[in-house]
């Protein structure tokens, strides 16, 4: 039970909010084929983990590579699949909705409309989509939108109707589009007496999850087509049951609430363990650990105080975590900062704590060397120094270099107080010697040590450096 | 009688405004004292000495030379007094020589040893026994 101590806030965040995640995702995706490859993916998720576990490097290597592979191709293949869901459905009924069952009423609808169709040998072809987009396998047709009635029904498919061939499309309770043209089934063994919308009705019906009422215009027969099976219906009773069977609505009312609940609450404590499992694969133990070398930043420094010396400039901070999280830790989520908001002149000491050192959740810090980091600030002022050229290498033999000129001859340097105060020249960066054979003229820049050092505005940095040589007296 | 109330006059006058009479012959010392000034004459750097002059004078040298002296002649010497030879490498203070000057004139050095660490820029700071600063040499010895 010693986790428990390490567990926080945010972990308990943590858990409740991915397993709402994977709850939704089961609640807006059930009885999709995307439901059943993520299912597929959790497995495979698991079969990795043991094979982690039990050591198996080649078996959990490779469904390691199977995984991200089909998390890959989910997104691509069932892209019409999300893309429905997620454009149906408002950002409320996302995060919070549950599916709406159908009307009863529209279900009554539909079935005493066929009926209608049926008694008056009426040809007719009522699509009621499922859980999948299909708006890839449909084509034409034109928009309605329109309440669904018996009356409505009837006349779309009345024989004088220009869209009377087409299929309507069922969404709720309004027809949202007629004279849509289906895909055929390219089954060969059916019987001779079906005809085209009887293999339009299958088509769909094999595609997708949908189901097809059709209605035979010769003999007032009514079908219907459901995962690329066609039934025969007698009467409008065996409709309206496969119909609410479709539709998420059964005979036992109340039963069925009772069990969709029980099926729901399995869900969410089945995602709750099931996160909870993943979470300590992902932070189990704690037990691996890492040093980073880390550069301390120093925030709110006062701007006429300047930093002149600090003890250290990076700090070695030692980590602990899981080994998931310690190896995908990057330097650049690690921060040291100190504020110097109330640092004084001259020698400040700071402790290094837990406030001054941010890390990624999940990581935590086992230890920081130094503890403690010594900071000298100084008064920022201005003073006026000579500059003299740092000559280095050798002048060819028999010249001496008998005289210098420096334009400026001094500059005004800005940087902190005790800095200034010891120091009396400034010279150039080192100029070689080696090349020059006769007198001439030469720019070089000002070299500031330490680095706080700056030239001040107006002053130049650089120098010109005119120089005299001479052949050396015998 | 008359030259008896000009004599007195004079006496009065030379009694309370003397400087009157005798200010241009009060000033004739403190005018000599301005022109025996010690006043530094020549300051370089160079590679040796030799007859009491400087020899190959110079702002860079090369260590391998050995040594490189700071010559300092000084016209007029009023009287008998020091100097001294600050030398910084850098800017930390590497020795500082007093040398002694006789009037009227003198010319003085001061030499340094070089070692290996002593590449880098130099500079020799040159000031009366007060510790007034006369002039600075600056240089730099070289591989």
């Amino acid at each position: 039970m010693t986790f428990v101590h390490y567990i926080r806030w945010q972990d308990v965040i943590d858990i409740l909010l991915n397993s709402y995640i994977l709850f939704r995702l089961y609640v807006l995706f059930r009885g999709t084929y995307v439901f059943r490859v993520l299912t597929g993916i959790a497995f495979l998720w698991i079969f990795q983990r043991i094979s982690v576990y039990f050591g198996l490097i080649l078996t959990s290597w490779v469904m390691q590579g199977i995984t991200a592979l089909l998390a890959l191709i989910i997104i691509i293949v069932f892209r019409n699949e999300i893309r429905s869901v997620l454009q149906a459905k408002n950002l409320k009924a996302i995060l919070f909705g549950f599916p709406q069952k159908s009307d009863p009423t529209t279900i009554q609808t539909i079935s005493d409309s066929v009926k209608t169709l049926s008694k008056r040998h009426i040809g007719a072809l009522i699509v009621l989509p499922a859980k999948e987009n299909l708006e890839d396998v449909l084509k034409g047709g034109i928009l309605l939108q329109g309440r669904i009635s018996k009356e409505m029904i009837t006349s779309i498919f009345w024989s004088d109707n220009p869209v009377h061939d087409g299929a309507v499309i069922i969404e709720g309770d309004r027809i949202a589009k007629v004279g849509v043209i289906l895909p055929l089934s390219y089954k060969s063994d059916l019987p001779s007496r079906y005809g085209t919308r009887y293999r339009a009705a299958l088509g769909l019906a094999e595609t997708t999850d949908a189901l097809v009422i059709v209605v035979s215009e010769e003999t007032g027969n009514v079908m219907v087509a459901k995962n690329g099976n066609i039934i025969n219906i007698h009467g409008s009773a065996s409709l309206t049951k496969i119909l609410k069977e479709h539709m998420g609505l059964h005979e036992a009312e109340s039963g069925s609430r009772q069990q969709e609940k029980l099926k729901l609450g399995i869900a969410a404590v089945v995602s709750f363990f099931f996160i909870t499992g993943m979470w300590f694969s992902f932070s189990k133990g704690l037990d691996t650990l890492i040093t980073l070398e880390i550069p301390v930043e120093y925030t709110n420094r006062k701007p006429d105080f300047q930093i002149v010396d600090a003890s250290v400039n990076t700090v070695r901070l030692h980590l602990a975590g899981s080994g998931a999280l310690i190896k995908s830790l990057q330097p650049e989520q690690v921060q040291v900062k100190l504020d110097l908001g109330h640092a004084v002149m001259g020698r400040n000491i700071f402790s290094i704590t837990q406030d001054n050192i941010t890390l990624p959740p999940g990581i935590f810090l086992r230890k920081v060397v130094p503890a403690v980091i010594e900071v000298t600030l100084d008064e920022t002022i201005k003073k006026e120094l000579p500059v003299q050229v740092d000559w280095v290498g050798e002048l060819p033999a028999g010249l001496i270099l008998s005289s210098v000129k420096i334009d400026p001859e001094n500059v005004e340097v800005v940087g902190g107080k005790r800095i200034l105060q010891k120091l009396s020249t400034i010279y150039t960066e080192k100029v070689h010697l080696d090349n020059l054979k006769e007198s001439g003229t030469i720019f070089a820049n000002l070299a500031l040590t330490p680095a706080s050092l700056n030239i001040a505005s107006g002053s130049k940095d650089k120098a010109r450096i005119a120089y005299v040589i001479e052949h050396r007296a015998k | 009688m008359k030259l008896k109330y000009i004599l007195i006059v004079i006496l009065c006058l030379n009694l309370f405004f003397p400087q009157l009479l005798f200010a241009q012959n009060a000033q004739h010392p403190e005018s000599g004292a301005t022109q025996k000034k010690l006043t530094l004459d020549r300051a370089v750097m160079c590679e040796d000495i030799k007859d009491f002059a400087p020899q190959n004078p110079a702002v860079v040298f090369s260590i391998k030379i050995g040594k490189v002296c700071c010559y300092t002649s000084f016209d007029p010497v009023p009287k008998k007094t020091f100097i001294y030879h600050k030398w910084f490498h850098r800017d930390s203070l590497s020795t500082n020589k007093r040398l002694y000057l006789q009037p009227p004139r003198w010319a003085t050095f001061s030499t340094i040893q070089l070692r290996e660490t002593d590449i880098g820029p130099w500079r020799v700071e040159i000031s009366d026994q007060n510790g007034k600063l006369l002039y600075i040499l600056r240089f730099s010895i070289t591989d």
